[in-house]
């Protein structure tokens, strides 16, 4: 155990150490909220004010609040992955350096090296994603507050699981690499794919039912549904409240994914946290039996 | 005298290229035990597959009388390891870097700090603890990396090339502290180098090329088998030397005759007594012997 908590301790301080790669990490998700706020809000409030039923008007503050709420969603969907991926590299540069050498003529077993490399790039991610999620959370009580203490746990609880859930799968795939060009390489496939196959860019009821089915199968699917659906909660609540009549409100749930439905049955919010979980459970497992099972060539 | 590394009949390629074959030899526990070839010959591709970095054709490794392949982790507490190029964190502190190497054999707290006070003080880096790893001076990580290797205080110590490219200063720190860690602690040393000189003190050498054992025996005895005498004859014209009819060579202020033997040396002189007033006979050095084995040159790292 105190190999295993040095070791986390070991890449922990590698990664602050490189001062770069900490900052590039921490503002990449809020480069992206100002490009949203900047050239997206506009147009999804258009957007959703144009879908509006007849004969309801909607305050500037609730409207704000759904979109930039959508926005930041998507935003923390997206970044828990990418940033997994950006800075989860440590694991790559010790093949590439070859400190690798250096711990495998110790006693220390690989599964408890998968375990450290896991655990703290958990962390650093971590560390960064929630400060993406309280710069969100500012941005949000700017624009119009309608999150109750509950939703505010929810979130956060989301952005842990899917940080985990994209550490996990950086894992699981940075296993197989062995140069930072191909690290680089397959960050930057991520960051641009992601995105549109969680359906945080466009959600996912936009796509064809085929392609629907597929992205059903993807985890991040059920993720970014979840982060929304909290963090949705209060502003569908506010809309009732001012009387959307409830075939709207499905619609406008539809619309945005925080209705999911797999196989024509609705997916609840417990569900997808389930699978959420699943995930993370799942892929961790293989990382770590990966490392387990690994030989020398 | 116990047999602490066994390696018998041991086999390995990539691809088409044969870089082990064959391979069998034992080392002594407490013996200074050296392998030399020039680079691609096969030594790191030995140590790694002693070490369980790289896995085996066929043959057998055993070290400390567990097999490598299935008993690495009994063996990982005992090797402790000097890799060509330092395999430390640079951007961390010499104190973090070996806390954290430390931590890998169980030693922390009070132990670490009792175990890296002995160490900084045998290879004399006390003032460096606190300084980036990054930030040092080749012959200072060397040092560094020699700690990290005898952190958990192993019985047999692998040294890859660990002085090449340092200077004579710091490559005599680092032999007088293995020198003084074998006899204190019979500790036994495995090493590879390019340097003559070094592989002139060990107990044994095996000379490798191209993966398999081209002389193998104590610097005495391959000297002996595979470079002649030369002796160096003073206060001579050289029209006497010719009359010896043997081949030589004109230095400075003197002549220096080859000959095969010491018997052969002894013969001259004394069928010559006239001309040997003034002279000395030298055996060959370990470069005469490796040249003789393998037809090639080392000097300093590079093949000649």
């Amino acid at each position: 155990m105190t190999g295993l908590f040095n070791m986390i301790r070991r890449n922990l301080r590698l990664f602050f150490k490189d001062k770069g790669l900490f900052f590039s990490s921490l503002i990449t998700p809020l480069i992206l909220l100002v490009l949203y706020a900047t050239f997206l809000a506009n147009i999804y409030k258009d957007s959703f004010a144009s879908v509006l039923p007849q004969g309801i008007t909607v305050e500037d503050e609730l409207l704000n609040s759904t979109v930039v709420c959508q926005l930041t969603a998507s935003l923390l969907a997206v970044c828990c992955v990418t940033v997994a991926f950006c800075s989860n590299l440590l694991m790559i540069n010790d093949k590439a350096n070859k400190n690798i050498n250096d711990f495998k003529v110790s006693p220390v077993k690989n599964s408890t090296m998968a375990v450290g490399y896991y655990f703290a790039s958990a962390a650093s991610t971590l560390i960064i994603t929630f400060t993406a999620l309280a710069v969100c959370l500012v941005y949000i009580a700017t624009q119009g507050w309608y999150l109750s203490f509950a939703d505010v746990l929810f979130v956060i609880g989301d952005v842990f699981m899917l940080t985990l859930f994209g550490t996990a799968l950086s894992s699981c795939i940075n296993f197989f690499l062995s140069t930072s060009g191909q690290a680089s390489a397959v960050g930057t496939i991520v960051s641009a794919g992601y995105g549109f196959l969680c359906g945080a860019y466009m959600p996912i009821s936009n796509f064809s039912e085929g392609l629907q089915n597929v992205l059903m199968f993807l985890p991040g699917t059920y993720g970014t549904s979840l982060i929304r659906n909290h963090m949705m909660r209060g502003v569908f609540a506010e809309m009732q409240a001012c009387g959307f009549p409830d075939e709207a409100m499905v619609g406008i749930r539809d619309g945005i994914d925080c209705n999911l439905y797999f196989g024509g049955n609705e997916v609840s919010t417990g569900l997808m946290a389930a699978v959420l979980i699943g995930s993370v459970v799942l892929f961790t497992g293989i990382f770590v039996l990966m490392n387990k099972l690994k030989k020398n060539r | 005298m116990d047999h602490i590394i066994e390696i018998e009949h041991l086999c390995k390629s990539f691809g088409d290229i044969k870089a082990v074959q064959d391979l069998s030899f034992i080392v002594k526990k407490g013996e200074l035990f050296a392998f030399l070839g020039i680079n691609g010959a096969g030594k790191s591709t030995t140590i790694s597959m002693l070490c369980g970095q790289l896995k085996k054709d066929s043959g057998k490794i055993s070290v400390c009388g567990n097999d490598v392949e299935h008993n690495f982790d009994k063996i990982s507490r005992k090797i402790g390891v000097v890799f060509q190029n330092s395999v430390l964190d640079a951007p961390l502190t010499v104190r973090d870097n070996l806390r954290s190497r430390a931590s890998l054999y169980g030693i922390t707290g009070k132990k670490f700090e009792k175990r890296l006070s002995e160490l900084a003080e045998l290879l004399d880096f006390s003032d460096l603890l606190s300084r980036p790893l990054g930030k040092l001076s080749g012959g200072q990580k060397r040092r560094i990396d020699i700690a990290r290797a005898l952190l958990h205080e192993p019985e047999i110590l692998i040294l890859d090339e660990p002085t090449t490219g340092l200077d004579p200063q710091t490559r005599r720190l680092l032999w007088d502290v293995v020198n003084t860690l074998r006899k204190e602690n019979q500790m036994t040393v495995f090493l590879t180098t390019h340097y003559m000189e070094e592989a002139a003190d060990a107990d044994y050498i095996i000379i490798l090329d191209s993966g398999k054992i081209a002389a193998k025996g104590t610097p005495l005895s391959l000297k002996n088998e595979y470079a002649g005498d030369f002796i160096t004859l003073y206060g001579i014209e050289e029209a006497s030397v010719k009359q010896l009819g043997m081949e030589y060579e004109a230095l400075r202020d003197a002549f220096r005759i080859s000959v095969p033997n010491t018997a052969k040396a002894t013969e001259l002189i004394l069928s010559h007594s006239s001309l040997f007033k003034d002279y000395e006979i030298i055996k060959g050095n370990m470069d005469d012997v490796f040249l003789a084995v393998t037809g090639k040159k080392l000097a300093g790292g590079s093949e000649k």
